[in-house]
């Protein structure tokens, strides 16, 4: 604000000499407290009305200080008791603030940290339940594969066993030559149905392009009998095989071989 | 100023008014029913009514020293304006009843008599004279400082009273403070 221009207005003249209304007085009040120039004037203006009203002095009559000491009470100068100033009763109000100051401060800072802890806690358990459901879904995923492998062996099982209990069936042992000495195998054959299946019992394993291929000899001549992995259940050939003097197998490439390589020709059994 | 060296003690003297302490109403008193007396006969105008006027005001300070503030001014400064008020609210109850309906007179010459008559009796020799500084004043400002501050008149009432503009009124009181400013500065 313009202290100059304030000062000018002639306000604080009529606060001096008393012309001002009550909310002048405390706004002229307030401006005092803020602005040292405006507090100067005043106090210099005040002091010119009571140095004015003081020209005005007259003695009063003498009786009338006895007048009013009548109506005073005293205390008793030598028994004076010492008051507690205002400043000192207003003290345990004043000290009582800075403590539910503090104790606000503390309450809401432990219930932030509650809420903090909670808060931890909660994204603990979040985690470790989504933990655990991700290796249930991965156990649940595997022994769905394992069911549906199960199932798939299970319907070949099946199969073999119906085509086996058919009269007529025959099944046939491979042993392994000199290059699969270990090698043995089943063969289940039943001429009336010309269905034919496998049992491997050891083989050894081959590369991911290669695979085992059965052959039946009928006059001396291979026929394709379907192909087959190392796995040990029973796998059912998906060719017929009306007649055979012999089966054989081989190792070709993985879809099988229209004739046999005779030089990984590893097992042959002629049919007894 | 010359009074204030008279106040050196201040705080010690408030401290024994809030004890009650007799010694120290008696220089109260001393020191500032004159003061007192003179700005409320001023204003009321009748002698034994400035007397029950200043019995009731020294009660009143006497009953309400707690509420006096040294931080907001002078302990005389906080008994003159006790003392105004008292005596400006007493006049206009006295207004206010048709039996009393005195105006209040500014005429300079019975402010005169009444200066005159206890010029003898001022408690402090080393006061500049009223006449003196009176005779200073110009005396359309000094009518007004009256009316207001012994009158209780606001800006509007002054300004009726004198048949003025509210404006001049404010521009003449700030004219008048400033030179009573002066007066006493010299």
């Amino acid at each position: 604000m313009n202290l100059e221009e304030y000062i000018a207005s002639g306000i604080l003249d009529s606060y001096a000499i008393g012309a001002v209304s009550d909310q002048e007085v405390r706004e002229v009040n307030c401006l005092a407290s803020i602005y040292p120039e405006i507090r100067q004037e005043l106090d210099e203006l005040m002091l010119s009305t009571e140095n004015y009203a003081l020209l005005h002095s007259i003695e009063p009559p003498a009786g009338l200080k006895d007048r009013i000491m009548r109506q005073l009470t005293f205390e008793d100068a030598d028994n004076t008791i010492v008051r507690p100033l205002p400043i000192d009763r207003d003290m345990p109000a004043d000290a009582t603030r800075p403590y539910t100051y503090k104790t606000t401060w503390m309450v809401a800072a432990a219930a932030a940290l509650a809420v903090l802890f909670f808060s931890y806690f909660l994204i603990t358990q979040l985690q470790t339940n989504q933990k655990t459901l991700a290796s249930l879904r991965e156990s649940n995923d595997s022994m769905q594969l394992e069911l549906k492998q199960m199932r798939t062996s299970q319907g070949q099982t099946d199969q073999v066993l119906a085509m086996l209990r058919q009269p007529g069936a025959r099944t046939l042992e491979l042993r392994g030559n000199e290059k699969a000495p270990q090698g043995d195998m089943l063969v289940f054959w039943n001429p009336s149905t010309q269905q034919v299946a496998v049992e491997v019992k050891s083989l050894p394993t081959l590369p991911a392009d290669k695979q085992y291929q059965l052959w039946s000899l009928v006059d001396g001549k291979p026929v394709d009998a379907g192909v087959f992995d190392s796995g040990s259940a029973i796998q059912k050939m998906n060719r017929s095989v009306g007649r055979a003097d012999a089966f054989a197998v081989t190792v070709e490439k993985r879809g099988g071989s229209p004739t046999p390589s005779m030089a990984t020709l590893l097992a042959m059994s002629p049919v007894a | 100023m010359k009074r204030q060296s008279s106040l050196v003690s201040e705080s010690v003297l408030i401290e024994k008014l809030v004890q009650r302490d007799q010694k120290a109403f008696h220089w109260l008193y001393d020191q500032y029913s004159p003061a007192l007396y003179g700005v409320v006969l001023r204003i009321v105008r009748d002698e034994e009514h400035a007397q029950d006027l200043v019995q009731d005001i020294f009660v009143k300070i006497w009953k309400n020293l707690d509420a006096y503030d040294s931080g907001k001014g002078r302990l005389f400064t906080w008994m003159l304006n006790v003392a105004r008020n008292t005596a400006i609210d007493a006049i206009r109850a006295q207004k206010s009843q048709p039996s009393a309906a005195n105006a209040i007179r500014t005429d300079e010459d019975n402010v005169h008599v009444v200066d005159r008559q206890h010029n003898t009796q001022q408690p402090n020799p080393e006061h500049i004279g009223i006449q003196e500084v009176v005779g200073q004043l110009r005396p359309d400002r000094r009518q007004l400082i009256d009316l207001v501050y012994f009158g209780g008149y606001t800006h509007e009432e002054a300004a009726d009273e004198l048949n003025l503009p509210l404006g001049t009124v404010k521009t003449r009181i700030r004219a008048a403070l400033q030179e009573l400013k002066q007066l006493f500065k010299s």
